[in-house]
């Protein structure tokens, strides 16, 4: 929040090298930050949590692209605890070429700042290159969501995600890549925020540094 | 002076039944329609009417009367339709027409009734060709609005004519109701005694004035011609289409953009300056082969954004297979909706949502608008019922969504998956699922769910159970109580 504020007031100086870091990343809580306009990968059975924290961090339409045997499962009674369901758009394509194709269009688009893809198999070189690229000209966050093997990619950091037993709504998120950056595992856990009015807030995420890498 | 032709429509529901070949007309047979809550008969057949019904009757009393009584709830919107069609037949007779709506028409005739051999045979003409066309019709000419439309109503004859000049002598037998006065000024006037326009006309005005008010003078005034009363013409609707026809036949891609770009310059700019959109777009090319493909496009919102209708006509252009060429094009706009114009540079949360809406139009135009979709709630306690899914194209008002009273899954299996127990237990202790083998580390439940009573084929009672296994997945385990084969199934999966 204080850093927004510092950007608002434009109170540069000693700070411009941080802000510049801080307008172009999102944090979803210190030290995991994801940088914008780029497209990130994240793997294991929560790898949709981790897209939807995301997504409760940023303002605007949640753009879900994936074939109807991947996204027909999300359900929005329960999405509501972290997210308004009302901005997520479901896209359904019947081929993998149509969910590319669909993912390029939306990351392209400067209104979406998140872009959830679910794919059977991560995306290879050329293809993860090119929605990089289409990332970077929309300047959202692309989070693809791989549920079977992942391939080398061009992709800025990859996720595996995994639920924790800890208790409810607590994953052991570990970063697997990173091109820019350090590796890490982190024991997360999500508090629901206390809500006023009926406004969806994004609500607290701790971070512990976990073992499980 | 002045000659207008009021032409009255009094069976329009009914003649749509028999132009349909509705058999029904032939028995007792009602248009009825919901007036202050309750349903009344509007029009009758012959048949119903010789029974002694009468239209305002409530369906309830009219079927005790006639318990064989057949009915059809008025349809408004095909009604108007057809009025709107005889609105332009009409323009056989005149050139300046008003629609009377429900069910009349007003015609300016003026210089007109000489080409039909006068008055007279111009309205026994029309009459015949409305007769012609299976729809019952009264007219009544007139020097003014309301003496023609108080002749047609109200005259013995169903074509009445009043010679210019004599419109006082023809209005003075008719009821006072053919003024067209409210409802209560009618019933007003009929407790004093008044029964006849006649015997209105021999009272002083400025007496009507103070004791009726001013409403029932100037409609007496409108009439009689004291006062102007012109026959203000409808005017048709716009039609924003364009078209081109090719002296030879073209099937170069760069051509074909050529003319759909003339085609939606012209198109765009027409409703451009009608403060329009159009939300789908047609263009049919007619190949000199192969005949007419219809290629459409829609949008979010209503636009008519020249560049915006050109990209997306780019994919189904290059999809049409051309061999020897087209020759003839024509776009159309359809979905005509009144757009707001607004300041983009202010506002940039309207921005966000005009921007929002191209990227659903430009992914629905390629994937099909049914794919393009978001989710609405449902009021329902059934997991899979809690939701509905809607096409993100449509507008609509925001929801608001009502927390579960239990815990859902984020994922909901529509179609529960079969486990495989490998130590049973209530809920299993070990099981595999999928790849994996999970055993139970604390399980919740069960939540018993039945269908909702209405619902005869929504399946069994079904139990839920929210097990949080030891390898950290959550789990939403359903079985079907008191089923001879008591199986466990995968419902969904939790955060």
């Amino acid at each position: 929040m204080s850093v927004v504020q510092i950007i608002n007031r434009r109170d540069v100086g000693t700070l411009a090298s941080f802000t510049l870091q801080a307008r172009n990343e999102l944090c979803l809580a210190d030290p995991v930050r994801l940088a914008k306009g780029r497209v990130h990968e994240a793997t294991g059975d929560s790898s949709d949590m981790f897209a939807i924290l995301t997504a409760s961090r940023l303002s605007g339409p949640i753009i879900w692209i994936g074939l109807t045997r991947n996204i027909g499962s999300l359900a929005p009674t329960a999405l509501q605890d972290f997210i308004d369901p009302a901005r997520v758009i479901l896209t359904e394509g019947i081929s993998r070429s149509e969910v590319l194709w669909a993912a390029e269009q939306a990351l392209r688009a400067t209104c979406a700042e998140c872009v959830v893809v679910e794919m059977s198999s991560g995306p290879n070189l050329r293809e993860s290159r090119r929605l990089q690229i289409a990332a970077e000209e929309g300047g959202g966050v692309g989070i693809i969501l791989i549920h079977g093997r992942a391939h080398t990619s061009a992709c800025e950091t990859r996720w595996q995600c995994n639920a924790s037993n800890a208790g409810e709504n607590s994953w052991v998120w570990a970063l697997t890549k990173n091109r820019k950056g350090e590796l890490g595992a982190w024991q997360a856990r999500w508090i629901k925020p206390k809500t006023s009015g009926g406004a969806y807030e994004a609500g607290v995420i701790h971070l512990a540094a976990a073992t499980a890498a | 002076m002045r000659r207008v032709l009021s032409i009255w429509l009094p069976q329009l529901p009914l003649d749509l039944r028999i132009r349909k070949g509705d058999l029904r007309v032939s028995a007792p047979f009602a248009i009825i329609s919901e007036i202050n809550n309750a349903w009344r008969l509007t029009h009758l057949s012959d048949a119903a009417e010789s029974v002694g019904l009468s239209s305002g009757l409530s369906l309830p009393d009219a079927r005790a009367i006639c318990p064989d009584l057949l009915t059809h709830p008025s349809n408004q919107a095909r009604e108007a339709a057809l009025l709107r069609a005889l609105w332009r037949w009409a323009d056989s007779l005149s050139p300046w027409i008003a629609l009377d709506a429900p069910d009349g028409l007003f015609l300016d005739i003026t210089g007109c009734a000489h080409l039909f051999g006068g008055e007279a045979n111009m309205a026994a003409y029309a009459h015949e060709r409305l007769s012609d066309m299976q729809i019952t019709s009264r007219l009544g000419i007139a020097d003014t609005k309301g003496a023609a439309w108080a002749l047609a109503r109200f005259s013995s004859n169903e074509v009445k004519v009043a010679l210019p000049g004599q419109t006082s002598e023809a209005l003075s037998a008719l009821p006072l109701e053919a003024l067209r006065l409210p409802q209560k000024l009618s019933s007003d006037l009929r407790r004093t005694g008044l029964k006849t326009i006649g015997q209105l006309m021999e009272i002083k005005s400025a007496e009507l004035a103070r004791r009726f008010g001013l409403a029932l003078t100037q409609a007496l005034s409108a009439a009689l011609g004291h006062e102007p009363d012109p026959v203000s013409p409808k005017a048709a609707d716009p039609i924003y289409a364009a078209r081109m026809t090719l002296p030879d036949p073209i099937g170069l891609k760069g051509d074909l953009l050529g003319v759909l770009e003339q085609l939606t310059a012209s198109v765009c700019r027409r409703l451009a300056k009608d403060v329009k959109g159009a939300r789908r777009y047609y263009l049919t090319v007619r190949c000199v082969d192969t005949g007419d493909h219809l290629l459409h496009i829609g949008f979010a919102r209503p636009t008519h954004e020249h560049r915006a209708v050109m990209q997306q006509f780019t994919k189904p252009l290059d999809e049409l297979k051309i061999e020897f060429g087209a020759d003839w094009f024509r776009l159309e706009a359809a979905h005509i909706e009144p757009i707001q114009p607004f300041q983009i540079s202010l506002d940039q949360h309207k921005q966000a949502e005009v921007d929002t809406s191209k990227i659903i139009s430009t992914l629905g135009n390629r994937l099909g608008f049914d794919r393009v979709r978001q989710f609405m709630p449902m009021q329902s306690h059934l997991p899979e019922r809690e939701f509905v899914y809607v096409e993100a194209m449509d507008q609509r008002e925001p929801v608001s969504w009502t927390a579960a009273p239990r815990k859902r899954p984020i994922r909901l299996f529509k179609r529960p998956e079969r486990l495989v127990t490998l130590e049973a237990g209530r809920p299993p202790k070990r099981f595999q699922w999928r790849r994996g083998v999970y055993s139970t580390h604390v399980a919740k439940g069960p939540e018993r769910l039945t269908a909702e009573w209405w619902q005869t084929d929504m399946g069994a009672v079904r139990d839920y159970w929210h097990v949080q296994t030891t390898e950290g997945l959550r789990l939403w385990l359903m079985t079907y109580p008191g089923s001879k084969e008591p199986g466990w199934y995968i419902a969904g999966k939790f955060s």
